[in-house]
């Protein structure tokens, strides 16, 4: 059952939520364990199977846990404790790696050893992929001693409870749970507006934006995928085109479910923050899927960059310092965690090479970013200090490069990524719709001298909707505040609050108020949104 | 060992670190009070702390640490579980 589907919309939510109200006036618990019904239904409603695969990997978290918990009490079980978090971790990077990695271990065996192993048909769990660094940060803030004591029905609702359960935000523990403790269960006039709000400026960007592009950008890369060749434009247009999409699509989804979270009176952490706005890629990085940045730099990033630097001293070699940096020292606790974390994060994103390969930029990517910081703080430490923006260069450049490596989220194949990088560079020369240059008299002919070549595959109906949307989405993305930052004053995500400029100026005047002015304004996205429903149109990231 | 020994030691790791002789930590003091002392000095420094103690902190420690005072009270327990 998709967010953006009548079933969801006019059946599911409204019964699962008034249900939990009815519940809620007799007892809290009552009523959050009608939700961990409610969940398990919502995620029955695919395949029955999922919820068979599930429930067993939760209780053995569960089990896990305990253990941790209980061990924890005495220092002089460290060691165990050590090892029922490693057994633990290792359960759930297995029980992952079956169902999303087989079949690409088997194929890329096959690639490079001319062997025949079989591919079996796995089929994915739903969110399998956010579910488990969900279970693997829990498991590892009980070892850390972050959690108080928990019951299995406090962890099934951690894990279950269904706006974040198929791709997130990804949440901790000891931020939603004190929030379940505290909930009144009951109709609440604020959380409902501000959460039906937050729902509908979500279902707009996925429903309105990110599937009007869609249907533009598909055939560029269908095109590219079958080794036919793409002209500069098509191949930049399907670059940017698929940049936003992607970005309205899931910061769409993440707007909605922090939304129907609200409506349960539960905050969800911000996922977005205008990242598209961002001028540097450390900064784009700190504003795109905020809590899968934020986890891998927790549980990934940071005890690799302690083990290295521990190792590095150790052997008396220089660390890292803000004055002495080193080259050898940069490569070994800078470069290294950064892109050995990315390609992680790539690899947990899909299992292919494309997605590998869009990692590893990313890690280079940041590398070179965090590198040129340290060199600009040697060089001018006065500077620096205060100066961390790109400004408009660094803005240019972090667009180009994130548009640039999401060719390789979009494209099923390396060899339809390098197509489209191809033609983004001119290999495939320059070309508008064949259909254009009928209308262009004797333009046609200069156009024709000066080597520009009709794609005939490309119709001039096409190349106008792509631009119409790709300019919309991007006047949207690039100008307008975040759904968040409209409604700061209502803390609509986890500790947002307004900054000293949104208190201002044009942002002061746009802020999100409870009226009948919003309420239509509201009212008219939804329905833009409600009247596009057609046809599936699942959420990007629901696959991984 | 007392807390007044192990801020000391610390404020010295720390000016060694930094190369700044005018550092002085106190109990309360925090990362961001101190000119220079980015995320990777902050590893830095607890890498050398536990170099000079021989003491290993948690991962989960390492990031939840707040002011020196809590890194100085943290230092002495795990002396104190195992004396060198």
């Amino acid at each position: 059952m998709l967010f953006n589907s009548y079933q969801f919309i006019l059946g599911f939510l409204p019964v699962t939520l008034a249900i939990f109200y009815i519940f809620g006036r007799f007892s809290r618990t009552s009523a959050l364990r009608w939700l961990i019904f409610a969940s398990l239904v919502f995620y029955a409603w695919w395949r029955l199977l999922n919820v068979a695969i599930i429930l067993p990997s939760i209780l053995i978290n569960f089990l896990l846990a305990q253990r941790l918990q209980r061990l924890g009490v005495d220092e002089s079980n460290r060691r165990a404790s050590k090892l029922t978090l490693i057994a633990g971790i290792a359960f759930n990077v297995a029980f992952l790696g079956y169902f999303k990695y087989t079949n690409f271990l088997a194929g890329a065996i096959n690639d490079a050893f001319g062997t025949h192993f079989i591919l079996t048909h796995i089929i994915l769990p739903l969110g399998i992929s956010f579910i488990t660094f969900q279970k693997i940060a829990f498991l590892i803030d009980v070892h850390g001693k972050r959690i108080e004591p928990f019951t299995f029905g406090d962890y099934a609702l951690f894990v279950l409870f269904f706006p974040q359960l198929i791709a997130g935000p990804i949440v901790h523990y000891r931020e939603v749970m004190p929030q379940f403790r505290r909930a009144s269960c009951r109709f609440n006039g604020t959380d409902m507006c501000v959460g039906l709000t937050m729902f509908f400026f979500g279902l707009f960007k996925k429903v309105f934006l990110a599937d009007g592009i869609a249907p533009f950008v598909s055939p560029i890369y269908e095109r590219a995928a079958h080794g036919d060749p793409v002209s500069v434009l098509p191949a930049l247009m399907g670059a940017v085109g698929f940049t936003l999409q992607i970005y309205f699509d899931f910061s769409g989804y993440s707007d909605m479910a922090i939304g129907i979270a609200r409506l349960f009176g539960v905050r969800l952490p911000l996922n977005f923050d205008s990242p598209l706005k961002a001028s540097s890629i450390i900064d784009y990085w700190l504003r795109w899927h905020i809590t899968l940045t934020r986890f891998l730099t927790a549980y990934i990033y940071n005890p690799l960059l302690l083990w290295l630097t521990r190792r590095r001293l150790a052997r008396g070699r220089p660390a890292l310092g803000g004055r002495n940096v080193t080259f050898g020292a940069f490569l070994n606790l800078l470069a290294l965690p950064t892109i050995l974390t990315m390609f992680i994060s790539g690899l947990w994103h899909g299992a292919g090479y494309t997605f590998i390969i869009w990692g590893l930029l990313h890690g280079v990517f940041l590398s070179i970013n965090h590198g040129w910081r340290l060199l600009k703080a040697k060089l001018r430490p006065a500077q620096a200090k205060h100066d961390q923006s790109g400004g408009i260069a660094g803005f240019v450049l972090t667009f180009a490069i994130v548009s640039i490596a999401m060719v390789f989220f979009r494209a099923p194949t390396l060899k339809g990524a390098s197509v489209i990088l191809a033609g983004m560079v001119g290999v495939h020369g320059i070309g508008l719709p064949a259909s254009i240059f009928e209308h262009l008299g004797p333009l046609a002919n200069l156009l024709q001298r000066t080597r520009v070549g009709r794609e005939t595959w490309w119709s001039a109906v096409n190349f106008a909707w792509l631009t119409a949307w790709t300019s919309l989405a991007l006047g949207i993305a690039l100008l307008c505040p975040n759904s968040s930052q409209l409604l700061a004053h209502y803390e609509p995500a986890l500790g947002v609050r307004p900054t000293d400029q949104e208190q201002r100026g044009a942002f002061a005047r746009l802020a999100w108020s409870p009226s009948l002015k919003w309420a239509l304004a509201v009212a008219a996205v939804a329905a833009a949104a409600i009247l596009r429903f057609g046809g599936p149109s699942e959420f990007l990231y629901w696959q991984f | 060992m007392t807390a007044g020994e192990v801020l000391k030691s610390f404020t010295q790791i720390l000016r060694d670190l930094l190369g700044d002789d005018s550092i002085v930590l106190s109990p309360s003091t925090r990362r961001i009070d101190v000119s220079g002392w980015d995320s990777f000095n902050y590893v830095n420094f607890v890498v050398a702390v536990e170099m000079k103690f021989g003491v290993k902190f948690g991962v989960a420690e390492v990031e939840s640490f707040q002011t020196v005072g809590e890194i100085v009270q943290r230092t002495l327990a795990l002396l104190q579980a195992s004396p060198r």
